[in-house]
Protein backbone atom coordinates (compact mmCIF):
# COMPACT_ATOMS: atom_id res chain seq x y z
CA UNK A 1 0.00 0.00 0.00
CA UNK A 2 1.86 3.70 -1.17
CA UNK A 3 1.94 5.96 2.10
CA UNK A 4 1.16 8.63 0.04
CA UNK A 5 -2.37 8.07 -0.18
CA UNK A 6 -2.61 7.34 3.64
CA UNK A 7 -0.41 10.29 4.47
CA UNK A 8 -2.95 12.43 2.28
CA UNK A 9 -5.91 11.48 3.44
CA UNK A 10 -4.34 11.76 6.94
CA UNK A 11 -3.86 15.53 6.51
CA UNK A 12 -6.78 16.45 4.47
CA UNK A 13 -8.71 14.76 7.32
CA UNK A 14 -6.58 17.07 9.58
CA UNK A 15 -6.47 19.98 8.21
CA UNK A 16 -10.48 19.96 8.12
CA UNK A 17 -10.75 19.45 11.59
CA UNK A 18 -9.06 22.64 11.94
CA UNK A 19 -11.45 24.50 10.12
CA UNK A 20 -15.02 24.97 11.68
CA UNK A 21 -16.71 26.94 9.22
CA UNK A 22 -16.58 23.29 7.36
CA UNK A 23 -17.31 21.01 10.32
CA UNK A 24 -19.74 22.97 12.24
CA UNK A 25 -22.32 23.38 9.59
CA UNK A 26 -21.70 20.36 7.91
CA UNK A 27 -22.74 18.19 11.60
CA UNK A 28 -24.85 20.97 13.21
CA UNK A 29 -27.71 21.37 9.54
CA UNK A 30 -28.63 17.86 9.16
CA UNK A 31 -28.73 17.29 12.75
CA UNK A 32 -30.58 20.41 14.14
CA UNK A 33 -32.86 19.84 10.93
CA UNK A 34 -33.94 16.77 12.03
CA UNK A 35 -34.11 17.15 15.82
CA UNK A 36 -36.32 19.97 15.01
CA UNK A 37 -38.75 18.67 12.08
CA UNK A 38 -37.89 14.93 12.58
CA UNK A 39 -38.48 14.54 16.21
CA UNK A 40 -40.16 17.80 18.11
CA UNK A 41 -42.16 18.13 14.92
CA UNK A 42 -43.82 14.60 15.12
CA UNK A 43 -46.18 14.66 12.79
CA UNK A 44 -46.93 10.73 12.18
CA UNK A 45 -46.01 6.97 12.65
CA UNK A 46 -43.89 7.44 9.58
CA UNK A 47 -41.95 10.38 9.66
CA UNK A 48 -39.03 10.24 11.52
CA UNK A 49 -38.07 7.65 9.38
CA UNK A 50 -38.67 9.53 6.40
CA UNK A 51 -36.75 12.44 7.14
CA UNK A 52 -33.77 10.11 8.71
CA UNK A 53 -33.58 9.49 5.52
CA UNK A 54 -34.17 12.52 4.19
CA UNK A 55 -31.51 14.40 5.99
CA UNK A 56 -29.36 11.41 5.98
CA UNK A 57 -29.09 12.06 2.18
CA UNK A 58 -28.86 15.82 2.68
CA UNK A 59 -26.07 15.17 5.43
CA UNK A 60 -23.82 13.37 3.42
CA UNK A 61 -23.86 15.59 0.40
CA UNK A 62 -22.32 18.32 2.61
CA UNK A 63 -18.33 17.44 2.85
CA UNK A 64 -17.97 15.78 -0.30
CA UNK A 65 -19.51 18.82 -1.93
CA UNK A 66 -17.74 21.54 0.05
CA UNK A 67 -14.64 19.98 0.37
CA UNK A 68 -14.23 19.50 -3.30
CA UNK A 69 -15.47 23.16 -3.79
CA UNK A 70 -14.36 24.92 -1.25
CA UNK A 71 -10.69 23.78 -0.78
CA UNK A 72 -9.74 22.77 -4.23
CA UNK A 73 -10.55 26.06 -5.04
CA UNK A 74 -8.29 27.56 -2.41
CA UNK A 75 -5.82 25.18 -3.24
CA UNK A 76 -5.66 26.55 -6.79
CA UNK A 77 -6.11 30.13 -5.21
CA UNK A 78 -2.83 29.97 -3.31
CA UNK A 79 -1.03 28.20 -5.96
CA UNK A 80 -0.85 25.11 -3.84
CA UNK A 81 -2.83 23.04 -6.17
CA UNK A 82 0.21 23.85 -8.92
CA UNK A 83 3.06 22.81 -6.62
CA UNK A 84 1.19 19.66 -5.70
CA UNK A 85 0.51 19.08 -9.40
CA UNK A 86 4.50 19.72 -10.18
CA UNK A 87 5.52 17.37 -7.62
CA UNK A 88 5.75 13.45 -8.32
CA UNK A 89 2.81 13.12 -5.68
CA UNK A 90 0.09 11.21 -8.25
CA UNK A 91 -2.78 13.25 -9.17
CA UNK A 92 -5.43 10.65 -7.94
CA UNK A 93 -3.19 10.61 -4.31
CA UNK A 94 -4.66 14.15 -3.99
CA UNK A 95 -8.64 12.90 -5.17
CA UNK A 96 -8.65 10.05 -3.12
CA UNK A 97 -7.76 11.35 0.30
CA UNK A 98 -10.36 14.12 -0.25
CA UNK A 99 -12.86 11.95 -1.00
CA UNK A 100 -11.97 9.66 2.00
CA UNK A 101 -11.90 12.60 4.36
CA UNK A 102 -15.09 13.41 3.18
CA UNK A 103 -16.68 10.38 3.60
CA UNK A 104 -15.48 9.86 7.24
CA UNK A 105 -17.42 12.92 7.95
CA UNK A 106 -20.46 11.35 6.23
CA UNK A 107 -20.29 8.08 8.09
CA UNK A 108 -19.98 10.53 11.49
CA UNK A 109 -22.83 12.41 10.21
CA UNK A 110 -24.60 9.45 9.16
CA UNK A 111 -23.83 7.64 12.49
CA UNK A 112 -24.95 10.48 14.65
CA UNK A 113 -28.42 10.78 12.94
CA UNK A 114 -28.78 7.17 13.13
CA UNK A 115 -28.09 7.48 16.95
CA UNK A 116 -30.74 10.28 17.32
CA UNK A 117 -33.42 8.69 15.24
CA UNK A 118 -32.84 5.06 16.78
CA UNK A 119 -33.47 6.49 20.22
CA UNK A 120 -35.56 10.15 20.40
CA UNK A 121 -37.24 9.15 17.05
CA UNK A 122 -37.69 5.74 17.61
CA UNK A 123 -36.99 4.71 14.46
CA UNK A 124 -37.08 0.68 13.81
CA UNK A 125 -35.37 -0.71 10.50
CA UNK A 126 -34.33 -4.18 9.92
CA UNK A 127 -30.47 -4.70 10.40
CA UNK A 128 -30.56 -4.96 6.17
CA UNK A 129 -31.96 -1.32 5.54
CA UNK A 130 -29.54 -0.02 8.09
CA UNK A 131 -26.79 -1.55 5.70
CA UNK A 132 -28.25 -0.60 2.39
CA UNK A 133 -28.56 2.71 3.19
CA UNK A 134 -25.63 3.09 4.79
CA UNK A 135 -24.21 1.77 1.07
CA UNK A 136 -26.30 3.68 -0.81
CA UNK A 137 -25.36 6.97 0.73
CA UNK A 138 -21.55 6.17 0.54
CA UNK A 139 -21.82 5.46 -2.87
CA UNK A 140 -24.05 8.39 -3.62
CA UNK A 141 -21.55 10.99 -2.30
CA UNK A 142 -19.41 10.05 -5.28
CA UNK A 143 -21.39 12.34 -8.11
CA UNK A 144 -21.53 15.58 -5.68
CA UNK A 145 -17.92 14.76 -5.06
CA UNK A 146 -17.54 15.17 -8.68
CA UNK A 147 -19.84 18.12 -9.00
CA UNK A 148 -17.50 20.22 -5.93
CA UNK A 149 -14.48 19.34 -7.78
CA UNK A 150 -15.49 20.58 -11.07
CA UNK A 151 -16.95 24.27 -8.80
CA UNK A 152 -13.76 23.96 -7.45
CA UNK A 153 -11.51 23.55 -10.80
CA UNK A 154 -13.64 26.85 -12.29
CA UNK A 155 -14.49 28.80 -10.36
CA UNK A 156 -12.81 31.87 -8.04
CA UNK A 157 -11.83 30.87 -4.07
CA UNK A 158 -13.48 33.58 -3.42
CA UNK A 159 -17.49 32.74 -5.08
CA UNK A 160 -17.45 29.28 -4.81
CA UNK A 161 -18.85 28.55 -1.26
CA UNK A 162 -21.61 30.48 -2.62
CA UNK A 163 -21.88 28.82 -5.48
CA UNK A 164 -21.88 25.52 -3.82
CA UNK A 165 -24.43 26.81 -1.18
CA UNK A 166 -26.40 27.93 -3.99
CA UNK A 167 -26.56 24.62 -5.21
CA UNK A 168 -26.39 22.61 -1.88
CA UNK A 169 -29.51 24.38 -0.46
CA UNK A 170 -32.38 24.71 -3.46
CA UNK A 171 -31.42 21.11 -5.41
CA UNK A 172 -31.90 19.33 -1.45
CA UNK A 173 -35.39 21.53 -1.37
CA UNK A 174 -36.82 20.57 -5.11
CA UNK A 175 -35.02 16.96 -5.20
CA UNK A 176 -37.68 16.31 -2.08
CA UNK A 177 -34.92 16.05 0.79
CA UNK A 178 -36.75 17.80 2.98
CA UNK A 179 -40.06 17.53 1.81
CA UNK A 180 -41.76 14.96 -0.62
CA UNK A 181 -41.87 16.08 -3.78
CA UNK A 182 -45.69 15.03 -4.07
CA UNK A 183 -46.61 18.13 -2.05
CA UNK A 184 -45.06 20.03 -4.85
CA UNK A 185 -47.19 21.79 -7.54
CA UNK A 186 -46.53 19.81 -10.86
CA UNK A 187 -44.19 21.95 -12.43
CA UNK A 188 -42.43 21.74 -9.60
CA UNK A 189 -42.41 17.94 -9.29
CA UNK A 190 -40.90 17.74 -13.35
CA UNK A 191 -38.48 20.26 -12.22
CA UNK A 192 -37.30 17.74 -9.64
CA UNK A 193 -36.73 14.71 -12.16
CA UNK A 194 -33.55 16.68 -13.80
CA UNK A 195 -32.06 17.33 -10.07
CA UNK A 196 -28.99 14.30 -9.03
CA UNK A 197 -30.48 14.91 -5.14
CA UNK A 198 -33.67 13.71 -6.40
CA UNK A 199 -32.07 10.44 -7.92
CA UNK A 200 -30.09 10.17 -5.34
CA UNK A 201 -32.65 10.19 -2.47
CA UNK A 202 -35.21 7.92 -4.30
CA UNK A 203 -32.63 5.26 -4.04
CA UNK A 204 -32.64 5.69 -0.47
CA UNK A 205 -36.46 6.38 0.25
CA UNK A 206 -36.79 3.03 -1.82
CA UNK A 207 -35.22 1.22 0.66
CA UNK A 208 -37.82 2.09 3.63
CA UNK A 209 -40.60 1.66 0.92
CA UNK A 210 -41.16 5.83 0.48
CA UNK A 211 -40.02 6.49 -2.90
CA UNK A 212 -42.22 7.88 -5.53
CA UNK A 213 -42.10 4.21 -7.67
CA UNK A 214 -39.82 4.99 -10.41
CA UNK A 215 -37.36 1.85 -11.30
CA UNK A 216 -33.81 1.87 -9.30
CA UNK A 217 -32.03 1.46 -12.81
CA UNK A 218 -33.33 4.82 -13.87
CA UNK A 219 -31.89 6.52 -10.85
CA UNK A 220 -28.23 4.37 -10.97
CA UNK A 221 -29.02 5.09 -14.84
CA UNK A 222 -29.02 9.54 -14.31
CA UNK A 223 -26.32 9.54 -11.44
CA UNK A 224 -24.11 7.25 -13.88
CA UNK A 225 -24.92 9.92 -16.40
CA UNK A 226 -24.49 12.36 -14.18
CA UNK A 227 -20.81 11.51 -12.90
CA UNK A 228 -20.01 10.59 -16.85
CA UNK A 229 -20.62 14.01 -17.46
CA UNK A 230 -18.57 15.88 -14.46
CA UNK A 231 -16.16 13.84 -15.43
CA UNK A 232 -15.75 14.62 -18.66
CA UNK A 233 -16.21 18.51 -17.92
CA UNK A 234 -13.61 18.16 -14.89
CA UNK A 235 -10.71 16.50 -17.43
CA UNK A 236 -11.61 19.63 -19.75
CA UNK A 237 -11.42 22.06 -16.94
CA UNK A 238 -7.80 20.12 -15.91
CA UNK A 239 -6.30 20.06 -19.57
CA UNK A 240 -7.12 23.52 -19.72
CA UNK A 241 -5.94 24.87 -15.84
CA UNK A 242 -2.75 26.41 -16.11
CA UNK A 243 -0.47 26.75 -12.91
CA UNK A 244 -3.10 30.31 -12.25
CA UNK B 1 31.94 19.58 -20.51
CA UNK B 2 29.31 19.20 -17.48
CA UNK B 3 26.12 17.06 -17.96
CA UNK B 4 23.35 19.35 -19.27
CA UNK B 5 20.52 18.46 -17.52
CA UNK B 6 17.85 20.55 -19.64
CA UNK B 7 18.09 22.05 -23.40
CA UNK B 8 15.72 23.55 -25.06
CA UNK B 9 15.83 24.81 -28.86
CA UNK B 10 13.71 27.42 -30.22
CA UNK B 11 10.97 27.21 -27.85
CA UNK B 12 7.74 29.50 -29.06
CA UNK B 13 5.65 29.75 -26.02
CA UNK B 14 2.21 32.17 -26.02
CA UNK B 15 -1.82 32.63 -24.67
CA UNK B 16 -4.01 32.55 -27.81
CA UNK B 17 -2.67 33.95 -30.90
CA UNK B 18 -0.46 36.11 -28.34
CA UNK B 19 3.42 35.06 -28.53
CA UNK B 20 4.90 35.49 -25.44
CA UNK B 21 8.12 34.01 -26.16
CA UNK B 22 9.97 33.42 -29.58
CA UNK B 23 12.90 31.44 -30.98
CA UNK B 24 14.38 30.76 -26.89
CA UNK B 25 17.20 28.62 -27.03
CA UNK B 26 17.77 27.52 -22.85
CA UNK B 27 20.62 25.23 -21.62
CA UNK B 28 21.15 24.58 -17.84
CA UNK B 29 24.24 22.51 -16.57
CA UNK B 30 24.31 20.40 -13.48
CA UNK B 31 26.32 23.18 -10.98
CA UNK B 32 25.48 25.61 -12.84
CA UNK B 33 23.16 28.71 -11.66
CA UNK B 34 20.51 30.56 -14.61
CA UNK B 35 19.86 33.51 -14.13
CA UNK B 36 16.99 35.03 -16.24
CA UNK B 37 16.47 38.91 -16.23
CA UNK B 38 13.84 40.55 -17.33
CA UNK B 39 11.01 43.15 -16.75
CA UNK B 40 7.80 42.57 -15.95
CA UNK B 41 6.05 41.09 -19.19
CA UNK B 42 9.29 40.11 -20.68
CA UNK B 43 8.23 36.46 -20.70
CA UNK B 44 10.38 34.64 -17.16
CA UNK B 45 7.06 33.24 -16.03
CA UNK B 46 6.22 31.90 -19.48
CA UNK B 47 9.42 30.53 -20.01
CA UNK B 48 9.35 28.60 -16.39
CA UNK B 49 5.73 27.14 -16.99
CA UNK B 50 7.05 26.17 -20.62
CA UNK B 51 9.80 23.98 -19.19
CA UNK B 52 7.83 22.88 -15.80
CA UNK B 53 4.70 21.46 -18.44
CA UNK B 54 2.64 24.36 -16.71
CA UNK B 55 1.42 25.54 -20.29
CA UNK B 56 1.21 24.54 -23.86
CA UNK B 57 4.51 25.15 -26.30
CA UNK B 58 6.40 24.78 -29.37
CA UNK B 59 9.78 23.89 -29.47
CA UNK B 60 12.38 21.53 -32.20
CA UNK B 61 14.03 19.68 -29.24
CA UNK B 62 13.49 19.69 -25.25
CA UNK B 63 15.36 17.30 -23.09
CA UNK B 64 14.69 17.26 -19.42
CA UNK B 65 17.41 15.03 -17.24
CA UNK B 66 18.42 13.19 -20.25
CA UNK B 67 14.65 12.16 -21.62
CA UNK B 68 13.23 14.18 -24.92
CA UNK B 69 10.34 15.86 -23.75
CA UNK B 70 7.67 15.42 -26.40
CA UNK B 71 4.25 17.38 -24.82
CA UNK B 72 3.42 19.10 -22.01
CA UNK B 73 3.43 16.25 -18.96
CA UNK B 74 6.50 15.77 -17.04
CA UNK B 75 6.71 11.85 -15.95
CA UNK B 76 6.98 10.66 -12.10
CA UNK B 77 10.61 10.14 -12.33
CA UNK B 78 11.44 13.20 -13.98
CA UNK B 79 8.74 15.25 -11.17
CA UNK B 80 11.22 12.58 -8.90
CA UNK B 81 14.70 15.05 -9.72
CA UNK B 82 12.66 18.48 -9.79
CA UNK B 83 12.67 21.18 -7.26
CA UNK B 84 10.37 23.86 -7.48
CA UNK B 85 10.02 27.40 -5.48
CA UNK B 86 7.21 29.33 -7.00
CA UNK B 87 5.28 32.46 -6.46
CA UNK B 88 2.36 31.44 -4.60
CA UNK B 89 -0.02 33.45 -3.28
CA UNK B 90 0.26 31.80 0.07
CA UNK B 91 0.85 28.14 1.85
CA UNK B 92 -1.62 26.47 3.13
CA UNK B 93 -2.71 27.80 6.42
CA UNK B 94 -4.58 25.17 8.54
CA UNK B 95 -1.22 22.53 8.60
CA UNK B 96 1.60 23.54 10.89
CA UNK B 97 5.56 23.85 9.09
CA UNK B 98 6.52 20.33 10.35
CA UNK B 99 3.16 18.91 8.97
CA UNK B 100 3.75 20.42 5.63
CA UNK B 101 6.91 19.08 5.50
CA UNK B 102 5.72 15.81 5.96
CA UNK B 103 3.13 15.74 3.38
CA UNK B 104 5.58 16.53 1.11
CA UNK B 105 8.34 14.00 1.91
CA UNK B 106 5.92 11.57 1.05
CA UNK B 107 6.19 12.31 -2.56
CA UNK B 108 9.42 11.39 -2.81
CA UNK B 109 11.56 8.55 -3.20
CA UNK B 110 14.60 9.75 -1.21
CA UNK B 111 13.74 12.63 1.19
CA UNK B 112 15.43 14.45 3.69
CA UNK B 113 14.72 14.24 6.85
CA UNK B 114 12.18 16.69 8.92
CA UNK B 115 15.11 18.09 10.55
CA UNK B 116 17.25 18.59 7.92
CA UNK B 117 14.77 20.77 5.69
CA UNK B 118 13.49 22.88 9.02
CA UNK B 119 17.29 23.23 9.47
CA UNK B 120 17.25 24.87 5.36
CA UNK B 121 14.22 26.86 6.03
CA UNK B 122 15.51 27.85 9.68
CA UNK B 123 12.05 27.12 10.95
CA UNK B 124 12.69 24.75 13.86
CA UNK B 125 11.55 27.55 16.43
CA UNK B 126 8.24 27.84 14.48
CA UNK B 127 7.76 24.06 13.13
CA UNK B 128 4.51 23.39 15.45
CA UNK B 129 2.48 26.73 14.16
CA UNK B 130 0.27 27.21 11.50
CA UNK B 131 1.63 28.00 7.97
CA UNK B 132 -0.77 30.27 7.93
CA UNK B 133 0.88 32.42 10.65
CA UNK B 134 4.11 32.78 9.49
CA UNK B 135 5.84 36.11 8.22
CA UNK B 136 6.33 36.66 4.33
CA UNK B 137 9.67 35.68 4.88
CA UNK B 138 9.23 32.45 6.58
CA UNK B 139 6.91 31.84 4.29
CA UNK B 140 9.53 31.98 1.56
CA UNK B 141 12.11 30.30 3.19
CA UNK B 142 9.35 27.01 3.93
CA UNK B 143 8.64 26.91 0.33
CA UNK B 144 12.57 26.41 -0.06
CA UNK B 145 12.58 23.76 1.83
CA UNK B 146 9.71 22.03 -0.04
CA UNK B 147 11.40 22.41 -3.16
CA UNK B 148 14.27 21.06 -1.60
CA UNK B 149 12.72 17.83 -0.23
CA UNK B 150 13.37 15.15 -2.81
CA UNK B 151 17.33 16.21 -3.00
CA UNK B 152 16.33 17.72 -6.59
CA UNK B 153 19.16 17.40 -9.43
CA UNK B 154 17.80 20.71 -10.99
CA UNK B 155 15.77 23.50 -8.99
CA UNK B 156 13.58 26.16 -10.18
CA UNK B 157 13.25 29.21 -8.36
CA UNK B 158 11.22 31.95 -9.17
CA UNK B 159 11.80 35.05 -7.39
CA UNK B 160 12.88 33.46 -3.78
CA UNK B 161 13.94 36.17 -2.04
CA UNK B 162 11.30 38.50 -2.33
CA UNK B 163 9.75 39.25 0.76
CA UNK B 164 13.02 38.05 2.94
CA UNK B 165 14.89 40.01 5.23
CA UNK B 166 18.41 40.98 4.38
CA UNK B 167 19.79 37.98 6.85
CA UNK B 168 17.36 35.54 5.39
CA UNK B 169 18.99 36.44 1.53
CA UNK B 170 22.64 35.95 2.25
CA UNK B 171 21.48 32.92 4.02
CA UNK B 172 20.10 31.49 0.65
CA UNK B 173 22.72 32.82 -1.43
CA UNK B 174 25.19 30.75 0.61
CA UNK B 175 22.33 27.81 0.37
CA UNK B 176 22.45 28.31 -3.52
CA UNK B 177 26.21 28.22 -3.39
CA UNK B 178 25.94 25.02 -1.64
CA UNK B 179 23.88 23.70 -3.86
CA UNK B 180 25.97 24.36 -6.67
CA UNK B 181 29.03 22.94 -5.44
CA UNK B 182 26.31 19.86 -5.24
CA UNK B 183 26.15 20.08 -8.57
CA UNK B 184 22.52 20.87 -8.89
CA UNK B 185 21.65 23.07 -11.46
CA UNK B 186 19.21 25.95 -10.95
CA UNK B 187 17.38 28.51 -12.72
CA UNK B 188 16.75 31.46 -11.20
CA UNK B 189 14.43 34.38 -11.89
CA UNK B 190 15.12 37.82 -9.91
CA UNK B 191 14.36 41.43 -10.03
CA UNK B 192 17.56 42.09 -7.92
CA UNK B 193 20.16 42.18 -10.25
CA UNK B 194 22.73 41.84 -7.41
CA UNK B 195 21.45 38.72 -7.23
CA UNK B 196 22.31 37.99 -10.19
CA UNK B 197 25.73 39.39 -9.99
CA UNK B 198 26.45 37.12 -7.41
CA UNK B 199 24.74 34.02 -7.93
CA UNK B 200 24.97 33.23 -11.52
CA UNK B 201 27.25 31.66 -13.62
CA UNK B 202 25.37 32.72 -16.73
CA UNK B 203 22.71 35.44 -17.46
CA UNK B 204 19.96 34.85 -19.97
CA UNK B 205 18.44 38.42 -20.60
CA UNK B 206 15.02 38.46 -21.92
CA UNK B 207 13.01 41.02 -23.84
CA UNK B 208 10.06 41.25 -25.05
CA UNK B 209 10.02 37.29 -25.53
CA UNK B 210 13.71 37.18 -27.30
CA UNK B 211 16.69 36.18 -25.54
CA UNK B 212 18.85 39.22 -25.92
CA UNK B 213 22.05 38.02 -23.96
CA UNK B 214 23.18 35.19 -22.79
CA UNK B 215 26.70 35.08 -21.07
CA UNK B 216 27.95 35.19 -17.84
CA UNK B 217 28.28 38.41 -15.77
CA UNK B 218 32.22 39.30 -16.81
CA UNK B 219 31.99 39.09 -20.37
CA UNK B 220 28.61 40.58 -20.45
CA UNK B 221 30.62 43.27 -18.36
CA UNK B 222 33.49 43.35 -20.73
CA UNK B 223 31.61 43.34 -24.00
CA UNK B 224 30.02 46.53 -22.95
CA UNK B 225 33.35 47.63 -21.64
CA UNK B 226 32.28 51.40 -20.31
CA UNK B 227 33.04 52.34 -17.33
CA UNK B 228 31.66 55.39 -14.60
CA UNK B 229 33.08 58.06 -13.63
CA UNK B 230 31.37 59.78 -10.67
CA UNK B 231 32.43 63.24 -9.06
CA UNK B 232 31.35 66.23 -8.50
CA UNK B 233 32.79 69.21 -11.31
CA UNK B 234 32.77 72.94 -11.40
CA UNK B 235 32.83 72.25 -15.71
CA UNK B 236 29.56 73.09 -17.37
CA UNK B 237 27.36 70.25 -19.09
CA UNK B 238 29.02 71.19 -22.68
CA UNK B 239 32.49 71.18 -21.83
CA UNK B 240 31.94 67.40 -20.12
CA UNK B 241 30.48 66.11 -23.21
CA UNK B 242 33.62 67.38 -24.99
CA UNK B 243 36.17 65.64 -22.72
CA UNK B 244 38.02 62.04 -24.94
CA UNK B 245 35.55 58.98 -24.54
CA UNK B 246 32.46 60.45 -23.06
CA UNK B 247 29.59 59.03 -23.93
CA UNK B 248 26.82 60.01 -21.53
CA UNK B 249 26.44 62.55 -18.99
CA UNK B 250 24.13 62.31 -16.20
CA UNK B 251 23.91 64.85 -12.53
CA UNK B 252 21.61 63.42 -9.88
CA UNK B 253 23.27 64.28 -6.56
CA UNK B 254 27.10 63.96 -8.21
CA UNK B 255 27.77 64.35 -11.30
CA UNK B 256 28.13 60.26 -13.60
CA UNK B 257 29.94 60.52 -16.58
CA UNK B 258 29.91 57.42 -18.89
CA UNK B 259 32.76 56.78 -20.86
CA UNK B 260 34.67 53.87 -23.48
CA UNK B 261 37.81 55.36 -22.27
CA UNK B 262 37.68 56.27 -18.95
CA UNK B 263 41.78 57.22 -18.41
CA UNK B 264 41.60 59.59 -21.37
CA UNK B 265 38.05 61.75 -19.70
CA UNK B 266 40.12 61.29 -16.45
CA UNK B 267 43.40 63.16 -17.53
CA UNK B 268 41.16 65.71 -19.20
CA UNK B 269 39.01 66.20 -16.49
CA UNK B 270 41.33 66.72 -13.76
CA UNK B 271 43.70 68.71 -16.01
CA UNK B 272 40.49 70.99 -16.78
CA UNK B 273 39.07 71.34 -13.64
CA UNK B 274 41.34 71.31 -10.34
CA UNK B 275 38.88 72.15 -8.27
CA UNK B 276 37.21 68.25 -8.76
CA UNK B 277 35.98 66.34 -5.60
CA UNK B 278 34.41 62.87 -4.38
CA UNK B 279 35.91 61.25 -7.44
CA UNK B 280 35.37 57.43 -8.46
CA UNK B 281 35.47 54.86 -10.68
CA UNK B 282 33.95 51.74 -11.61
CA UNK B 283 32.83 49.17 -14.00
CA UNK B 284 29.46 49.29 -15.01
CA UNK B 285 27.23 46.94 -13.03
CA UNK B 286 24.64 44.07 -14.24
CA UNK B 287 22.65 47.00 -13.72
CA UNK B 288 23.56 48.80 -16.20
CA UNK B 289 24.20 46.58 -18.68
CA UNK B 290 20.76 45.31 -18.31
CA UNK B 291 19.79 48.83 -18.43
CA UNK B 292 22.02 48.82 -21.57
CA UNK B 293 20.54 46.36 -23.42
CA UNK B 294 16.56 46.67 -22.42
CA UNK B 295 17.02 49.94 -23.64
CA UNK B 296 16.63 52.24 -20.89
CA UNK B 297 13.70 50.03 -19.27
CA UNK B 298 13.44 48.75 -15.80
Amino acid sequence: MNTVYFSETYYDLKSLLRTPSFFIPSLAFPLVFYIFFGIILHFSQGHPGYLLVGYGCFGVIAPALFNFSVYVATDRAKGWLTLKRLSPMPMTAYLCAKLLSSLVFAVVIWALLLLLATTAGKVTLAPSQYLLLTAILLLGVIPFALLGLLLGLTFAERSTPAIANLIYLPTAFFGGLWIPIMLFPEALQNVALWLPTFHFAQLAFAVIGADEGIAWYWHVGYLLLFSVVMGAAIRWRWQTLSGD
Amino acid sequence: MKTLLAEMQQLNAGYGSQAVLENVNLTIAAGEVVAVLGINGAGKTTLIKSLLGLMPYQCEHFSLLGYQQHDQRRAANIKQQLGVMLQLGSVSATLTVAEQLLVFRHYYANPKSLAELLEIADLEAVQHHRCGDLSAGQQQRLLLALALCGNPRLLFLDEPTVGMDIHARRRLWQQIAELRQQQVGMLLTTHYLEEAEQLADRVVVLHQGRVIANDSVSSLKSRLNYQRIRCRSSLSQQQLWQLPGVVDVSSERLLTITSKSAPDTLRALLNQDPDLQDLDVQMLSLEHIFLHLTGGQA
